[in-house]
């Protein structure tokens, strides 16, 4: 059953690796955001009332730094993912329909090519760059030592929540592609996505930084799971049991949503309009 | 004139066809828009726990970042169809119709696409500098206020040359997206005062990409005084006329290196 | 006029490994491909004239085209249109020329067609009584007034070449070059196609350069032919004397008892081909190299036929053969 989708999952292997160059611009414009994120907690904390010392919302100017890197890192390796593009695609060349008479399933091929391109991504850049974000950042001592064997346990728990935030991502993906059948062009609905991801996340900013009220409400919400709490959990800033508990709240976000992407998808394309004839 | 006349044909001509996605649009300004709140909701929550940033108050910081928006706002209004030949257009091959008309290349790339997207950007920063304008205490001249002024026009020349020249890469290169990508990110170091920054990016910010000396140095001008804001008008306008006249120098060199595709 | 002289065009392409193990070494190194798409060709190609250009894929038909519409510069020699080299004076040609890429529009997708003619009107600066004018022409020959309103995406590709063909002419130009214009139609379509290729030869006198697959178009359309093989001129001049040129080749049918096989037959001479064709057998051969009379005195006494039908092969064959065998060879290639 599985064997099926095993051309989709090359596919987005391949994808990952054709554009040498472009990593390399990544990665330099990475470094420029993340440089300016510095300067800006830099100075926070030097204007707070505590000065460098001080621990703003659970976060020291070590930590913060920390956070900033590898939520960064995290975003890289797990949001490699053009599911959207390709349904807007798909609509606007009107070849959704060739996909429903095939013994695939539409929802299927994404969750393959995205599968195929977390584990490419994960296997050539996650692994050296987790590896030596959390030895420079602990050999500088802006982690806690990794204290074994209880950092395997983090680790292991790191890995299964950045496979859901992977798998929600592609599934949120997916729903907002869907949502293309209705607007006729995924341009708006791509940064729509892309907006409320990086925000509600805590991408942006931890989410400890968020008034009471909308803070609870996010806990329970998937984006959490989206990349603060798998970098919290690398980080040891959650027990096991906090932990736990985000994995099972982001594991019954994905089946939820995943059952709504399906209601979504069998009445969008009842309403197919199927676009240049 | 011929060609302010065909300037608003074709602009009128995309409006068109954004109007053919009107729901797609609608989402996308008010994505943008949303976007904008983000970003500042992000930074408003970092404010509340420290009781200024770097000798800048809230309304302060604001301000800079409102200011910031408008440059931005105005260069993403005429000159987005840039993006797209610096990540796409010349990799596909797809600026042939481009160079089958008798009309220059890089005016044809400016018509033919009007973002009002901007619009959103412009309206947020507008409101931004409004609000925290009504909180600050500060006398304000006709200097400073001109000073904002040329920063907010001639800063988005400027943004708008170093676009172009970036883009015109894509020639050479046939994709340029991501180099582009650098240099405008640096816009975003200038949405906050420069004195959070190092001496060297300080200096990056005014004599390299001078995205400080458009944005960070007017607004400084305003608060306290920092420059004399004649002065500083001229230097902006002088340093737009030579990013200008250097971006279509680049062009028109990088341009006759296009070649279609072979099949 | 069109003037081409020694023109060639050289491409260099990064080898690329293929599958996983491939794309990781290309991602440490890079190779290059040479290859000669145009290789010294020249022709002149004077005013009023059609020219069809012809080749298998990959002959360097789109090449050529692109050179002399200036968007490729040749590594070597040159193109001339009416004594200006295109791709250094490439403003001052574009207003005299009209150019159609059959697999690309230069339409504007997601609005009414009529927006689109008006915005080229102001590009090519038309007038308006010209524009009037030509739009009257143009809607009459290519049968576009009904779908002007129709934004372009919604068109059929039949309605979306004629629409293309109106915008390529909108400016009068005095050279028009057609890429595959009725590739994709249906045989009705083409036929539309054809007489309005026509009625704008001969109504502004343009000269039109095309590239087709279709044995019809070139029959139809072409007074002369340029045959392109491997980015050389393998044939230059009417399509009558085309045929002269590969032999006065014709076939026989024969009706043969059932027990005579092409493979087992009797032969005659290593120059006559014989297959079986439903049943039949068909002799194909050079009946200036093997006497017509020899074949048939064959025919009748070694193949024993029953019945006979003699064809010369039709110039759109010899075409068709030609075009096929190199697609062949390239298919082998790749």
């Amino acid at each position: 059953m599985l064997k099926r989708y095993k051309p989709f999952l090359r596919a987005g292997a391949m994808d990952t690796l054709a554009f040498r160059f472009n990593i390399l611009m990544w990665a330099l414009i990475t470094v420029c955001e993340v440089a300016c994120l510095v300067f800006l907690w830099l100075a926070v904390y030097r204007s707070s009332v505590d000065g460098m010392d001080a621990v703003i919302h659970g976060f020291s100017f070590r930590e913060m730094i920390s956070y900033v890197v590898l939520t960064t890192v995290f975003g890289f390796v797990t949001f490699n993912n053009s599911t959207l593009w390709n349904i807007n695609t798909d609509i606007k060349k009107g070849t959704v329909g060739n996909y429903l008479i095939k013994p695939i399933s539409y929802r299927g091929k994404f969750a393959a090519t995205s599968l195929g391109s977390l584990l490419t991504m994960t296997a050539l850049f996650g692994l050296p760059l987790y590896a030596a974000a959390l030895l420079v950042l602990s050999g500088l001592g802006f982690l806690p030592d990794l204290a074994f064997p209880g950092f395997f346990a983090h680790l292991g728990l790191f890995l299964l929540s950045g496979l859901c935030a992977s798998l929600l991502n592609d599934t949120i993906s997916y729903v907002f592609g869907v949502l293309c059948f209705y607007t006729s062009s995924g341009w708006g609905l791509n940064s729509l996505k892309e907006t409320l991801i990086s925000f509600l996340s805590g991408t942006l900013l931890p989410l400890a930084f968020f008034p009471a009220g909308l803070r609870d409400v996010l806990s329970w919400m998937p984006f959490a799971g989206m990349s603060q709490d798998p970098v919290l959990i690398l980080m040891m800033k959650y027990d096991l049991a906090t932990s736990l508990r985000c994995v099972a709240v982001s594991a019954a976000w994905i089946v939820a949503l995943e059952l709504f992407a399906k209601g979504l998808f069998s009445r969008a394309v009842r309403k197919v309009t199927v676009q240049g004839g | 004139m011929r060609y302010v006349h065909l300037y608003f044909t074709c602009i009128r001509r995309s409006i068109l066809s954004r109007l053919e996605y009107k729901k797609d649009t609608i989402v996308a300004l008010s994505s943008f828009f949303f976007s904008n709140l983000c970003s500042l909701a992000a930074l408003y929550f970092i404010l509340q726990a420290i009781p200024a940033l770097a000798g800048y108050s809230l309304p302060e910081v604001g301000f800079f970042y409102g200011f910031s928006m408008l440059p931005i706002a105005l260069d993403h209004l005429f000159s987005d169809e840039f993006w797209l030949v610096a990540y796409r257009r010349v990799q596909e091959g797809d600026m042939d119709m481009f160079f089958l008309r008798p009309v220059p290349v890089m005016f044809q790339v400016f018509a033919e696409t009007f973002q009002p997207e901007g619009f959103g950007e412009l309206i947020v920063g507008v409101a931004l500098i409004s609000v925290c304008a009504s909180q600050l205490t500060v006398t304000v001249s006709i200097g400073a206020v001109a000073v904002l002024c040329v920063g907010a026009v001639f800063g988005a020349v400027i943004i708008t040359s170093l676009k172009v020249a970036m883009s015109a890469l894509a020639f050479i290169f046939k994709r340029s997206g991501p180099l582009l990508q650098v240099v405008y990110n640096f816009s975003a170091y200038a949405k906050y005062p420069l004195a959070i920054y190092p001496a060297f990016l300080r200096a990056l910010l005014i004599f390299v990409l001078p995205f400080g000396l458009f944005i960070s140095l007017p607004v400084d001008t305003l608060l306290t005084g920092s420059h004399d804001p004649w002065l500083l008008s001229l230097a902006i306008i002088g340093c737009a006329a030579v990013f200008f006249a250097l971006a279509v120098w680049v062009w028109t060199r990088c341009e006759r290196r296009y070649e279609s595709t072979g099949s | 006029m069109i003037e081409v002289q020694d023109l060639t065009k050289v491409f260099r392409k990064p080898v690329r490994g293929s599958g996983l193990s491939g794309m990781v070494k290309t991602l440490f190194s890079r190779k290059y491909d040479e290859i000669r798409a145009v290789d010294g060709i020249s022709f002149t190609v004077p005013d009023g004239e059609i020219v069809g250009y012809i080749g298998a894929n990959g002959a360097g038909k789109s090449t050529t085209i692109k050179m002399m519409c200036g968007i490729l510069t040749p590594t070597s020699g040159s193109v001339r249109i009416d004594g200006v080299e295109p791709y250094r004076k490439r403003r001052q040609v574009a207003q005299n020329i009209g150019v159609v890429f059959g697999q690309k529009t230069q339409l504007w997708w997601d609005i009414p067609l009529v927006e689109s003619f008006k915005v080229l009107k102001e590009i090519y600066q038309i007038s308006d009584a010209d524009y009037a004018g030509r739009m009257a022409f143009l809607g009459e020959v290519l049968d576009i007034t009904r779908f002007l309103s129709q934004p372009v995406r919604t068109l059929s590709l039949g309605e979306r070449m004629r629409a293309d063909l109106a915008a390529s002419m909108l400016h009068n130009p005095r050279i028009l070059f057609l890429d595959e214009p009725t590739i994709g139609m249906d045989v009705l379509v083409k036929e539309k196609i054809r007489q309005a290729i026509h009625a704008l030869n001969r109504t502004y006198g343009t000269t039109v350069v095309l590239t087709t697959h279709d044995m019809t178009d070139i029959e139809d359309l072409c007074s002369r032919i340029i045959l392109l093989e491997k980015g050389a001129i393998l044939y230059d001049g009417p399509l009558k004397s085309l045929k002269n040129r590969f032999g006065n080749l014709k076939t026989l049918t024969l009706t043969v008892p059932a027990e005579i096989r092409a493979e087992t037959a009797p032969r005659l001479s290593p120059e006559l081909a014989i297959s079986e064709e439903d049943g039949r057998l068909v002799l194909r051969f050079d009946a200036d190299r093997l006497p017509l009379e020899q074949v048939i005195q064959y025919a009748f006494r070694e193949l024993r036929a029953m019945d006979m039908k003699i064809a010369e092969i039709s110039v759109g064959d010899v075409v068709k053969t030609i075009l096929e065998q190199q697609e062949a060879e390239h298919a082998e290639t790749i």
